[in-house]
């Protein structure tokens, strides 16, 4: 009981908005090519949830296997930086050159490369996630805590151990802010690169289901990768937390 | 007998570059040496260069003149072979680590498997039973530094250096803990610096006690401590140990310096 008003409490702003979505839709009578209430949303999953459920795996399977593939490609180099300052020099401006293009731009780079199909999605992925693992990695290697290099210079640790005791450790609350940042964006760019070419999954179900004016499907779908986006959010932000919690 | 100094610090000047390339001198031409187990003292006020000998000493500054040596060798190659144990000023505990791993950590940095028995006793012997699963931020000032002790002993090192180890604590505590470092410095006779600017616990743990002036560092005077060891905590009400404070004390503070 307890637990449902709390789940109230935190929700309510959320289904006020939606029970005033669905009561306008109803007053106002607009067409549901313009606008379908929440419950005609609702009613068009119930319909075919196979065909979302498909979709939504696809994609969220593509969005995790990018999200793991970038953090690692990402807190890899940056470690490779760690041991060597000249390997900074070259691959931190590549870092950033690679963050600021903006993803709707390599698309069809990509696509030439990898083809019209899953692997260019993932190769967004890859791209979006690795930026801020490299980036916070490479700054929480380096934030160690007071007096702890010179205490691994003083037990004569060998460089292996400096970066397994101390450098990787000392990087997990800033790789957790990584995670946090790259997970909501993983699902993101998945259904953006889907969108722009076309072949499959959730992004791809919501550009079918528009050139069709088929509102319910599409929204349909945006709510489920909202629904994702946030989730994996809230996940990430309680790694990001329990790392603040037992690393300080 | 072995006549080479386990510890030597010889005509040593200490240079550091200040920002605006202004330069200060931190030590100047300073010389001490420690036979293999002796227990000596650095007491001298805040600022006259005592973290700076030991930091020399752990290999973790260069001399701007002079040499240090450590069994006749540069000091790098003591903590190379994990034979060095140090207890820093600010304890340096790992945050993420709790009290048992921070203590067993110098096992793992030399890729030895741990002696959980060995991390255990130390624990009781600085009075953590209890504590083994806190984590640092959890534990007291005193208690951190008592960590740190702990994790300077745990792999019986050949050279101690310990940099104010009870600087946070209690006198009572402080007392207590200066009577148990007695004891496992007596079972091992470790060649051990220490650094304080207590002088009671300078003259109740120290063969030697080598006072230092500040601005630049210097040593003003030598003192050796007969007491002899083992040595009771009684010897702490012995009129040669008030006689001994009052002069030490007063070498700390010449008079020109009080109003
Ligand atoms: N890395 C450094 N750079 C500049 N000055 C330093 C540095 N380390 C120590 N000093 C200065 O050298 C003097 C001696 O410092 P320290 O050895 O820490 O003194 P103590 O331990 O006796 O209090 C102080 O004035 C301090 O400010
Ligand atoms: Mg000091």
């Amino acid at each position: 009981m307890s637990a449902v008003l709390r789940a109230l409490r935190a929700s309510w702003g959320i289904l006020a908005i939606l029970l005033f979505w669905q009561i306008w839709v109803g007053l106002s009578g607009v067409n549901s090519i313009v606008l379908p209430g929440p419950a005609a949303i609702l009613r068009s999953l119930a319909d075919a949830p196979g065909l979302y459920l498909s979709s939504t795996a696809q994609t969220l399977a593509l969005a995790a296997l990018g999200l793991v593939l970038g953090l690692l490609l990402g807190a890899g180099l940056a470690v490779l930086t760690w041991f060597s300052s000249l390997l900074a020099g070259l691959l931190t401006p590549l870092g950033i050159i690679f963050a600021s293009v903006p993803v709707v731009a390599l698309i069809p780079v990509l696509a030439r490369i990898f083809g019209y199909d899953m692997r260019t999605v993932l190769a967004i992925v890859v791209i979006i996630s690795f930026f801020p693992s490299f980036v916070f990695t490479g700054a929480g290697l380096r934030a160690l805590p007071p007096g702890s290099a010179d205490l691994f210079r003083v037990l004569g640790a060998s460089t292996w151990r400096r970066l397994t005791l101390l450098a990787l450790p000392a990087a997990v609350p800033d790789m957790s802010v990584a995670l946090r940042l790259a997970a909501a964006n993983s699902i993101l760019a998945a259904m953006v690169a889907e969108f722009l070419m076309g072949t499959s999954g959730l992004g791809y179900l919501f550009a079918a289901a528009r050139s069709d004016f088929d509102m319910e499907k599409a929204l349909a779908a945006s709510a489920i990768a909202t629904v994702i986006s946030v989730t994996s959010f809230l996940l990430a932000s309680r790694v990001e937390n329990w790392a603040a919690r037992n690393w300080r | 007998m072995d006549a080479q100094p386990a510890i030597a610090v010889e005509g040593v000047t200490k240079r550091f570059r200040l920002e605006g390339g202004r330069e200060f001198t931190a030590l100047d031409d300073v010389s001490l040496s420690l036979a293999e187990g002796e227990f000596v003292t650095l007491l001298g006020p805040s600022g006259c260069g005592k973290s700076t000998i030991l930091r020399l000493v752990a290999a973790l500054e260069e001399p701007s003149a002079g040499r240090v040596a450590v069994e006749g060798r540069p000091p790098a190659e003591l903590s190379r072979q994990h034979r060095l144990g140090v207890a820093f000023q600010d304890h340096a505990l790992l945050p993420w680590l709790d009290v048992a791993s921070n203590i067993a950590l110098p096992f793992k940095v030399a890729g030895m498997r741990v002696d959980a028995e060995r991390v255990a006793g130390l624990i009781r012997l600085v009075g953590l039973s209890g504590f083994e699963k806190a984590r640092p931020r959890q534990l007291s000032g005193g208690m951190r530094q008592r960590v740190a002790i702990a994790r300077a002993l745990v792999l019986k090192p050949d050279v101690l250096l310990l940099d104010e180890p009870f600087g946070a604590l209690d006198a009572v505590t402080r007392r207590g803990m200066n009577i148990e470092l007695q004891r496992i410095w007596t079972e091992q006779r470790t060649t051990t610096l220490l650094v304080t600017h207590d002088v009671g616990e300078a003259l109740f743990l120290s063969d030697r006690i080598v006072v230092l002036s500040g601005r630049p560092g210097r040593v003003v005077r030598v003192v050796d401590v007969p007491f002899e060891r083992p040595r009771h905590p009684s010897i702490m009400r012995s009129d040669l140990f008030h006689g001994m404070s009052d002069d030490l004390t007063e070498a700390l503070h010449p008079p020109a310096e009080l109003p």
